[in-house]
């Protein structure tokens, strides 16, 4: 099953010494992995917070204002984080069988998909900030001028940019996979790198799935 | 460590179901867009979260493996969903149950002037119609009000399909449960009714001048203000700004309205 090529074929990598087996060392990993997602999880309740008291308090400013963003752009961006998690995905399981080509094509493809969600990014935000809709005194958009307004972009330019530093660690991320699966590092006896990052980017993708909604889709 | 053992414990995610995951995603993306451009009322943030939340359930059964993963996985991530409502309920236990700052421990935090200016009147005598105050009620309607009680002022606001008993309709000049003279309009805003919320957040200029604003949309003209409705709330119509100091009390938002902008 190993590759025959590379400078550090996977079967001969050991776990650390305190593990009793390679088994038990991507167990404990992958532990460690969702502790490390709930205090994201919790990192971005503050946030969802925060946009929950404007919607409770101020249900109308919402609606005018969310019609600034556009949907269309939005919903681009969800089908381009879901297909980068199918990519994901599938880097994974080629991971599991120790298919080294298709792990790194996948993971190509995926950094691809990532790529592309910070363009049409790029485009939103540059457009937002040539009509100077932005955050509270920077706020001067002359078409809409509703009372609370600058505090919507306030939570939108917060929520997106993390959620956007989210997806450039998570591009560099994967670009170090695609170093050491070229190398052939990953195979079925390990691949703990690889499906630790598809949970960090499946994460990545959770939350999107929220953002597009809430931010986007507000009636 | 065997290659056997490791066969066991991992279950492969095959391309197929993955695929067919991937497919059930973009089919609730398209839901969702769709969903949003029909009217449903409340129901449409409803099924949008609900929409939402079934995707995230597939992206963390299949994608993140936690169906056929340990089920302490999936405990130690539920916690974080436990938590997030433990922080909304508590956060929203506050917000919404906040009571008043009284203005003199205002003036401790603040200068005293900058107090007296959020709570006093601009107007002479604001519970007097006048055509600035119908003027600055409209926009304030419009920013506030409308969701519930309608554009044109009629109850028939898009949130009033979930409410029980139903929004005023200004239009009508019977049903006033509190009444329709200016002071009495006022003190709805004040202290809410039923599921209105109280508007005390809002400084008591614009308050009248919403008042003003909604008697303007019917046949309330005859309802007017004596000596005795203004009383009850606490005002001398004798004396051009009420008798009083300003209001003994603000709402705690108004209050740290007034702080952090560091009038």
């Amino acid at each position: 099953m190993a590759q025959a090529t590379g400078s550090v074929p996977h079967h001969e990598r050991h776990h650390a010494h305190h593990f009793k087996t390679g088994m038990e060392e991507f167990e404990a990993c992958k532990q460690g992995m969702w502790i490390f997602l709930v205090t994201e999880v919790l990192f971005f309740a503050g946030m969802f917070m925060a946009y929950a008291v404007l919607r409770v308090f101020y249900p109308q400013m919402m609606k005018d204002v969310h019609q600034l963003l556009n949907w269309k752009m939005g919903a681009l961006n969800t089908v381009i984080l879901i297909s980068s998690s199918l990519s994901m995905a599938l880097a994974v399981s080629a991971a599991q069988r120790g298919e080294r080509e298709k792990i790194v094509r996948n993971l190509w493809i995926t950094l691809l998909f990532a790529g592309g969600f910070l363009v049409v990014k790029y485009f939103e935000y540059s457009h937002k900030i040539h009509e100077a809709i932005l955050p509270g005194k920077l706020y001067a958009y002359q078409e809409l001028s509703v009372a609370k307004a600058p505090l919507f972009f306030s939570v939108y330019f917060v929520m997106t940019g993390i959620h956007g530093l989210h997806v450039i660690i998570g591009m560099g991320v994967i670009y170090w996979l695609i170093r050491r699966a070229s190398r052939n590092e990953f195979g079925p006896n390990y691949f703990t790198p690889v499906e630790m990052t598809g949970l960090y980017w499946h994460f990545v993708d959770l939350v999107w799935i929220y953002l597009f909604p809430l931010l986007y889709l507000v009636s | 460590m065997s290659d056997q053992h490791q066969h066991h414990s991992h279950h492969i995610l095959s391309n197929s179901m993955a695929w067919r995951v991937f497919g059930a995603l973009i089919f609730l993306t398209v839901v969702t867009v769709a969903i949003a451009q029909v009217d449903l009322g409340v129901l449409n943030f409803a099924v949008a979260m609900l929409v939402a939340s079934v995707k995230a359930s597939l992206v963390c059964m299949f994608f993140m493996g936690l169906k056929y993963d340990h089920k302490e996985n999936t405990v130690i991530f539920s916690t974080s969903l436990i938590f997030m409502a433990i922080f909304m309920i508590l956060t929203f236990g506050d917000l919404l149950t906040r009571g008043d700052v009284y203005v003199k421990d205002m003036k401790k935090i603040i200068p005293d002037g900058a107090v007296a200016a959020s709570t006093k009147s601009k107007f002479e005598k604001a519970w007097v119609s006048n055509p600035e105050l119908v003027t600055a009620g409209k926009e304030l309607f419009a920013a506030q009000c409308v969701s519930c009680h309608g554009a044109g002022g009629g109850g028939d606001g898009v949130a009033a399909a979930g409410l029980n008993p139903k929004p005023r309709n200004f239009k009508a000049g019977d049903g006033w449960k509190a009444g329709r003279k200016p002071s009495q309009i006022y003190n709805t805003l004040t202290k809410g009714l039923n599921q209105m919320p109280a508007f005390g957040t809002l400084p008591p200029d614009d308050r009248w001048a919403l008042a003003h604003y909604v008697r303007t949309l019917g046949p309330h003209e005859s309802e007017k203000d004596g000596a005795e409705d203004l009383k009850k709330i606490g005002i001398d119509p004798t004396k051009a700004d009420g008798g009083g100091s300003g209001e003994k009390s603000i709402p705690v938002d108004l209050a740290i309205d007034q702080i952090t902008q560091g009038k």
